[in-house]
């Protein structure tokens, strides 16, 4: 099962169960139905599905009118980028409406485009910088079992958020790991135990660390892996108990943002660890990231290996 | 005719009210922007009017005359204004914000052309849940130049929503006239492009006002759909001020804060034509019948705040 579908089944068993739903955004029934990620949503949704025009300050106010009158709302866009033109309704509205404690649910969810190609406007694509500017909740995915969790738990949970999965996920194969530990919240999740090293991947980056962890195993080096899926701080306690044990850190960050909820994290853990070893992988910003370019992060696991074995 | 009265009488309990606030905010008092709407009560007090049980009215930044005729008190949006904790909104929303629940006033938002996508919204959920009322959103000539106004008359009108959509157009953006800062905007013309029943209002004439919003609210209920009121008025407290440049006085329109010529009077007439609805209420009642309620108001609204 590729990535796109299990979050398109796990979408549609969550939406069947709720009366009275309002699921909605440009060509959301339609077409594709956005590469795939709404299709069918709208046969199952026992509420209103509506194509809508392309106005997305707007749609992005009537999910908080539709929230503050006491209705639950998805809002589905193509791209994240687009979501730059409801900043006013994401910051100012929402900072009204987050006084009282809503009974409804409001949740945006665009797809990152970071598969490249794009230009200029994937320049801001990311949750980091959504969700930093007004301190909003926001959730990646990555794989079969956080997808499944916090879908489940906070798609139509009172309240507003922001869930986002990576378009350049989206035709990849579902990553099916067994997840050994997690945080309450879904902010972070863990996939590894070891004791030589904590890998900690931010945003979309857990599949990196899936393979370098498998390539240090190879060193017999053993590896703890986390993924940290939440882009607002929380209690690192957890990480930071497994860094005091390994001593050693590999971050990885595919972000864009130069507002990284890795930054925060980095800050935090320099209080409460002495590492001997701490290798940051993430982008290297250019010009380039302002054209259609391949922009992936890049990432030699030799180097890495040989960096951390020297 | 009981009616005629207490509709003559809240007009200039609106005014009053809004005069004992610019006093205390022309000593200082507070530390928030407020903007009056002198000149707007007229308006204010069809649209409290014709608000049923099920309505909900959507503001904006001006929203004084709104909160205050749907309150019908003033100690609480006083205390609102002072950042009380006794205000309507405990002192967390102010006046640029301030709504009120418990009055039908659901959202206000301070940021041109925010309010109308949540009006929308709102709108929306009324029709999913199959809820009788009507969603009242309070815009003003700067706001339509907001791509949020269109956005928001494209999708209420795609998805037949309830809602009366009110321009107050006074002309004034700030300190820039319309002719200064755009083009016209036909409001006219685009209601109908979108296929959206317009009414164009003025004149201050309270029972007029009172009888045509009525009946917008009525079509919009009959027709599923929403409906445009364009009001022409004066927000007043303008005054002339006297440079070397402009010996006669340049006029200065009122935007926000306090209004420094306007003076609490036995009756708080502020400009002697139609553009006052104070003036228009001497069709209806002599002088000495409007004094007398001007002085029996004024006296209930400072025992309330005492």
């Amino acid at each position: 099962m590729k990535y796109i579908q299990f979050v398109n089944s796990v979408l549609r068993n969550k939406i069947q169960k709720e009366k009275n739903l309002v699921l909605y955004g440009q060509n959301i029934n339609a077409a594709s139905c956005l590469s795939g990620l709404t299709r069918g949503l709208g046969d199952v949704n026992n509420g209103l599905t509506i194509n809508t025009p392309n106005s997305e300050n707007t749609l992005v106010g009537i999910g908080f009118g539709l929230m503050l009158s006491g209705t639950s709302s998805i809002f589905f866009m193509k791209q994240m980028d687009f979501l730059l033109l409801g900043l006013d309704q994401l910051v100012n509205t929402y900072n009204i409406i987050r006084q009282n404690e809503p009974k409804a649910s409001f949740t945006i969810f665009p797809i990152t485009v970071d598969s490249g190609y794009e230009g200029p406007q994937s320049a801001l694509n990311n949750l980091n910088d959504f969700c930093s500017i007004a301190g909003v909740a926001g959730y990646s995915f990555t794989n079969k079992r956080d997808t499944e969790q916090i879908i489940s738990n906070y798609l139509l949970q009172p309240g507003f958020r922001i869930m986002s999965p990576s378009q350049r996920l989206l035709r990849e194969d579902l990553l099916d790991i067994e997840v050994i530990n997690q945080d309450k919240d879904c902010c972070y999740f863990q996939y590894e135990k070891g004791k030589d090293v904590s890998i900690v991947c931010f945003n979309y980056s857990l599949p990196y660390g899936v393979i370098l962890t498998e390539e240090l195993s190879k060193k017999n080096i053993n590896s703890s892996l986390f993924s940290v899926n939440s882009y607002l701080e929380f209690d690192y306690s957890y990480i930071i108990n497994d860094l005091q044990n390994t001593r050693n850190l590999i971050l990885i960050d595919d972000t864009k943002s130069r507002n990284s909820s890795s930054d925060k994290f980095l800050k935090n853990i320099y209080n409460y660890c002495e590492l001997d070893k701490k290798i940051i992988i993430n982008r290297k910003f250019s010009e380039d990231l302002f054209f259609p370019r391949h922009d992936q992060l890049e990432i030699v696991y030799q180097s890495v290996v040989k960096k951390f074995c020297s | 005719m009981q009616d005629q009265k207490q509709i003559i009488e809240q007009i200039i309990r609106l005014r009053l009210a809004q005069i004992l606030v610019n006093e205390r905010y022309k000593n200082g008092d507070f530390k928030i922007p407020i903007h009056l709407a002198l000149g707007h009560e007229a308006l204010a007090i069809a649209v409290d009017r014709s608000i049923e049980n099920d309505d909900r009215l959507v503001l904006s930044h001006r929203n004084i005359h709104y909160n205050l005729a749907r309150m019908g008190t003033l100690r609480e949006a006083m205390d609102e204004y002072y950042l009380k904790d006794m205000g309507i909104a405990s002192g967390h929303l102010g006046s640029m914000n301030m709504s009120n629940h418990k009055r039908n006033i659901v959202y206000t938002s301070s940021i041109l052309g925010n309010n109308l996508p949540v009006a929308s919204g709102y709108a929306l959920s009324n029709n999913l849940n199959k809820k009788n009322g009507v969603i009242f959103v309070v815009t003003g000539d700067g706001a339509i130049e907001e791509g949020s106004f269109y956005e928001s008359l494209v999708f209420m009108k795609s998805n037949d929503l309830n809602t009366v959509i009110i321009v107050e157009n006074n002309q004034w953006s700030l300190g820039t006239k319309i002719d200064e800062r755009r083009c016209n905007i036909d409001l006219d013309k685009l209601a109908d492009s979108l296929g959206i029943d317009y009414i164009s209002l003025q004149g201050n004439d309270p029972f007029e006002y009172i009888k045509t919003v009525s009946s917008c609210r009525a079509k919009s209920v009959e027709n599923n759909a929403p409906v445009l009121i364009e009001v022409k008025l004066t927000t007043l407290g303008y005054w002339y001020m006297k440079t070397q440049e402009y010996p006669d006085g340049k006029y200065i329109n009122y935007h926000a804060g306090p209004a420094p010529e306007v003076e609490m009077k036995k009756y708080p007439l502020i400009s002697s034509s139609d553009e006052d609805p104070l003036f228009v209420l001497k069709q209806y009642l002599s002088e000495k019948e409007l004094m007398d309620n001007s002085s029996k108001l004024l006296k209930q609204l400072e025992s309330e705040l005492l």
